[in-house]
């Protein structure tokens, strides 16, 4: 016989625990394994690379959504961002802190276009264990972390498209190892280009006077 | 194998596991079983899926179970009785994989419960308190993995979740039954060559 359910509400948001690793984290593999399941799941009933990229954003929208409240949660600062680089800033350092243990690897804005930034990983963790087959050649399985920055800047109120791309690593670029010694050099990063709705840009322009 | 070595490679192993958020984790998870929820209609049927996808998980990750802890130098011996299974799984195996550890509860000589305490894939998770949601086992992830994974060491098994936090018990638990012990071998069709 069940007792009447606690109140989810009521259940503080620290999570399982706050200091050991045993609780806040889980194993690389098994994020993995998830993630490989949700891909395969997708694969089994789109057509085309661009349906299945669109379908990985969407299932990673959602958790930006709720990735931005709980952060903003827990950081406690009672102002929100309004300013485009700041909220820039929040996700490459923080976002990225918070999901995967470091800052994003670097935050560029593109020389052609005012409307567009690109955030750098060198290692992310969605791309890290898959490999994608040459008969669906531009996937980016990514697509799942541009679905995630894309919901936490639409959650904050900056509309964005963001879409992640496979960029081929230069000569001596990320050569500080990566943490997972033990699987073969990537020979691509991971960028996602966020590309902001034109009211966004008026809008902090406005801002800036 | 002992209890107390069991738990002890589990935490070793799980010391030398690169990780990852557990939020992120459970998010995805909720992710997934949202899609599942929009694409098929009964509830039975989303149970299945998950198994499935549990039970794809289970065969590849057994492998890497058994080939992190040959590298870590652990020895683990095949076992002897099947609540030896049950302690490797719910000590070593889910220890390494996600960071908790289960208990076990002996039934019989071929069938035990595992009961988790903290799980991780429940992670901000509430049912709807609709009586349609009554048969979801959102957790059934696990029994597709330990069905999968006890496969692979020729152990037929079935697994079901007999008690769920998230329907309202106070802890979660799931019973494997031992069906058969399976023999290596391509099968009589072979014989002849």
């Amino acid at each position: 016989m069940s007792r009447a359910p606690s109140n989810i509400l009521d259940r503080p948001l620290g999570g399982r625990g706050r200091n050991s690793s045993t609780e806040t984290a889980v194993s690389q593999s098994a994020f993995a394994y998830l993630y490989s399941e949700l891909v395969q799941y997708h694969q089994s009933r789109v057509a085309s690379i661009s349906e299945l990229e669109r379908r990985l954003e969407s299932s990673g929208y959602g958790i930006g959504l709720k990735v931005l409240e709980l952060l903003s949660y827990r950081s406690r600062e009672s102002k929100r961002e309004t300013r485009l680089m700041n909220i820039l800033q929040f996700v490459s350092a923080n976002v990225w802190k918070s999901l995967f243990g470091k800052p994003a690897d670097s935050l560029e804005r593109s020389i052609d276009h005012a409307d567009e930034f690109m955030i750098v990983d060198y290692e992310p963790l969605t791309s890290t264990y898959v490999s994608v087959p040459s008969d669906l050649g531009q996937l980016s399985v990514d697509s799942f972390l541009s679905g995630i920055v894309a919901g936490v800047l639409d959650g904050a109120g900056f509309s964005a498209r963001v879409t992640a791309h496979s960029v081929t690593l230069e000569e001596g670029e990320a050569g500080y190892g990566s943490s997972n010694s033990s699987l073969p050099p990537r020979k691509d990063k991971a960028v996602f280009l966020v590309k902001f709705s034109p009211e966004v840009l008026k809008r902090d322009t406005g801002l800036e006077r | 194998m002992s209890k107390s070595t069991a738990a002890a490679n589990g935490h070793s192993l799980w010391q030398k596991m690169p990780k990852a958020n557990a939020e992120l984790f459970a998010l995805t998870y909720g992710t997934l079983v949202t899609e599942l929820v929009r694409d098929y209609e009964s509830t039975e049927d989303i149970n299945e899926q998950l198994e499935k996808m549990g039970y794809s998980i289970g065969v590849r990750c057994v492998d890497e179970f058994l080939a992190k802890a040959d590298q870590a130098g652990m020895v683990i011996p095949p076992c002897r009785a099947f609540a030896e299974t049950a302690e490797v799984l719910a000590k070593t195996g889910f220890r390494m994989f996600l960071g908790v550890s289960a208990e076990v509860q002996m039934i019989s000589d071929s069938s035990f419960s595992l009961l988790i305490y903290e799980n991780p894939l429940s992670l901000f998770v509430e049912l709807p308190s609709d009586p349609k949601w009554k048969d979801i086992k959102y957790s059934n992830l696990y029994c597709g993995i330990l069905r999968g994974s006890l496969e692979q060491v020729n152990l037929r098994v079935e697994c079901t979740m007999v008690k769920d936090v998230l329907q309202g018990d106070d802890v979660n638990e799931i019973r494997v039954d031992l069906k058969e012990v399976l023999v290596d071998g391509a099968g009589e069709e072979y014989d002849e060559e």
